[in-house]
């Protein structure tokens, strides 16, 4: 049995299938009490769904294995009439790194499905026109290329170890001071490798929002305006879009601000109780990705 | 302003604390330059009946290098009327049984020579320029995520200072970069901190109505002082910004160009 929520009971008014909802006794119930001219005018206003937004890692594998029938469910979902987009935050690896690996894993991905919170901060400063000082790894660079950064009047921040030191971090501070707009990738405070936990981007844009007296804009999920310019080339509007993730907060409970749905699984770095710790809560919670593609085929499209 | 404000209040001071960088000098490579009229302003200010107390963050250097440096620079001061943080935390780590890890410059170690630093139970940063590298504050990270009670000490908390090549980053962006990192409050010495200027004016025996605070450091000099009840005059010389004197907390009880302005001033309504 699946749980619903009130995102779910959004889709399903807006619905105009006859039978969006199979499973359960509890729809039959609500059919019941709904009035044939209540139908009428759910019928009137459906919107179909026409974009799935799917997490990376956690959800589509963790590390280096495929969640176990996600390439598959990856292709059923790619044979009905909706749109897939891969979203991920990433600081340090570019779109052709991202697609690779998940191709070594026999997921079937193209470059251009791919949006990243590098890609976000791309978008940023093409949009408002600024030439960037980029404090990112080597491997994150691709992403930018084209970029002019000459004479930079904007600070990107990812994980960048190589360029987190005083020289760097100074001349970073001087443009701030002078202008400009500090954009963070995410704010993580650290992260693990295998020689032990390392600090992360966060620390470093904290420090310089301090001695700068500014705020970072963040630009990964889970950001409303990460998932809006996601779906801005697919023409379609968060209420016709949903999200599958395994971070709670970040993938279900952005995309949901935002106006879409969210699923949320339980692979990665799920763990128990976490469905609990945002409101509303995820429309759907379910043991995996393909679980949450089922449902998706099951009851958020239109059965032709 | 109020009858006993700045600059009538020259009147009945009986003491005046110094800042140092951004006040006397510019620091920098080769130690940095002298502000113009410091040097001769200073001259006036000892030849008075005014008692005198320097009060500076620095924490690069030990005071020894740079009251040294300032002498050669034709400053009129010695080790013993300057106040940093640096032996105001060892005294507090002594006290409390501390062994600091130090992220420090290698200049400001020789203050720490009679500290335990032996299996670390806290991190000790300081203004360590070329030496907060990632790997360095890596270090200090995980030496306090492995603590069961992390505790992190900082000496100063300021945002910047002026380099005579720029503005650059002190301690303080560091001190909140690694707060952020292990969700902790840092424990400051120096300025802005109350016990740091009690402990000033505990030296000059005097009361904080009767002394005055100047520096470049809207924040951490001025806000700093005023919080003892000490009146703090900020000049437009090292750090100082124009929005400081629309700042949103601080507002200086006055604002002048520069050290040799406002010690004119002082000594004139003395007069």
């Amino acid at each position: 049995m699946v749980d619903l929520s009130d995102g779910r009971r959004r889709l399903f008014r807006r619905s105009k299938a006859p039978f969006p909802e199979r499973e359960g006794a509890g729809f039959h119930l609500s059919l019941l009490q709904t009035s044939c001219c209540q139908l009428v005018s759910i019928m009137a206003s459906r919107r179909a769904l026409k974009a799935v937004l799917i997490d990376l890692s956690g959800t589509l594998h963790v590390e280096d294995t495929a969640v176990p029938g996600a390439q598959e469910a990856l292709r059923r979902l790619r044979q009905a009439s909706v749109a897939v987009k891969f979203v991920t935050n990433t600081t340090k690896e570019c779109k052709r790194d991202l697609v690779e690996r998940l191709r070594r894993l026999d997921f079937d991905v193209q470059e251009r499905e791919i949006f990243s919170s590098l890609s976000a901060a791309r978008s940023l400063l093409e949009q408002q026109q600024q030439r960037p000082l980029l404090l990112l790894e080597e491997s994150a660079l691709e992403d930018f290329s084209g970029v002019d950064t000459s004479e930079p009047n904007a600070v990107v921040v990812g994980l960048a170890p190589d360029h987190f030191n005083y020289q760097t971090l100074n001349e970073a501070f001087r443009l701030i001071l002078d202008g400009a707009p500090l954009i963070a990738i995410h704010k993580g405070r650290y992260y693990r490798r295998k020689d032990g936990l390392a600090l992360g981007p966060g620390p470093f844009v904290t420090g310089l929002e301090y001695a700068a007296d500014c705020r970072a804009t963040v630009v990964g999920k889970p950001e409303k305006t990460f998932f809006t310019q996601a779906l801005s080339d697919l023409g379609c509007s968060p209420s016709e879009a949903v999200m599958i993730g395994d971070d709670v907060r970040d993938d279900v409970g952005g995309a949901q601000d935002a106006g879409m749905l969210g699923i949320l699984v339980r692979t990665g770095k799920y763990r128990k109780g976490d469905e609990a710790k945002i409101a509303p809560p995820p429309h759907l919670t379910c043991p995996s990705f393909p679980e949450a593609v089922e449902h998706i085929l099951k009851n958020l499209l239109l059965v032709e | 302003m109020a009858a006993k404000g700045w600059p009538v209040c020259s009147k009945s001071l009986k003491g005046v604390i110094l800042d140092l960088c951004g006040v006397l000098y510019d620091c920098g490579e080769g130690g940095g330059v002298a502000i113009s009229g410091s040097v001769e302003a200073l001259k006036k200010l000892k030849a008075s009946d005014l008692k005198l107390r320097f009060c500076t963050n620095e924490s690069q250097e030990a005071r020894a290098t740079f009251v040294a440096k300032l002498q050669r620079l034709g400053f009129d001061i010695s080790v013993s009327e300057v106040f940093s943080p640096a032996p105001a935390a060892v005294a507090a780590l002594q006290q409390r049984g501390l062994r600091p890890h130090l992220l420090v410059c290698d200049g400001l170690l020789s203050e720490f020579d009679s500290v335990d630093k032996t299996n670390p139970n806290c991190v000790l940063i300081g203004d360590a320029a070329e030496k907060f590298s990632y790997q360095n504050l890596n270090k200090a990270f995980r030496i306090l995520e492995n603590l069961e009670n992390p505790l992190l000490l900082s000496l100063g908390q300021g945002k910047y200072y002026k380099e005579t090549d720029g503005l650059s980053l002190d301690v303080g962006a560091y001190m909140k970069a690694l707060e952020y990192a292990c969700d902790v409050k840092a424990e400051v010495f120096g300025k802005p901190s109350s016990l740091f200027f009690q402990s000033v004016l505990n030296d000059m025996g005097l009361q904080p109505h009767e002394v005055l605070m100047i520096g470049d450091d809207l924040v951490n000099d001025v806000g700093g002082a005023q919080q003892c009840g000490i009146k703090g005059v900020q000049v437009r010389t090292g750090k100082y910004r124009p929005s400081d004197e629309t700042h949103q907390t601080v507002t200086a009880d006055g604002t002048v160009d520069d050290l040799a302005q406002a010690v004119d001033m002082i000594l004139s309504h003395r007069q």
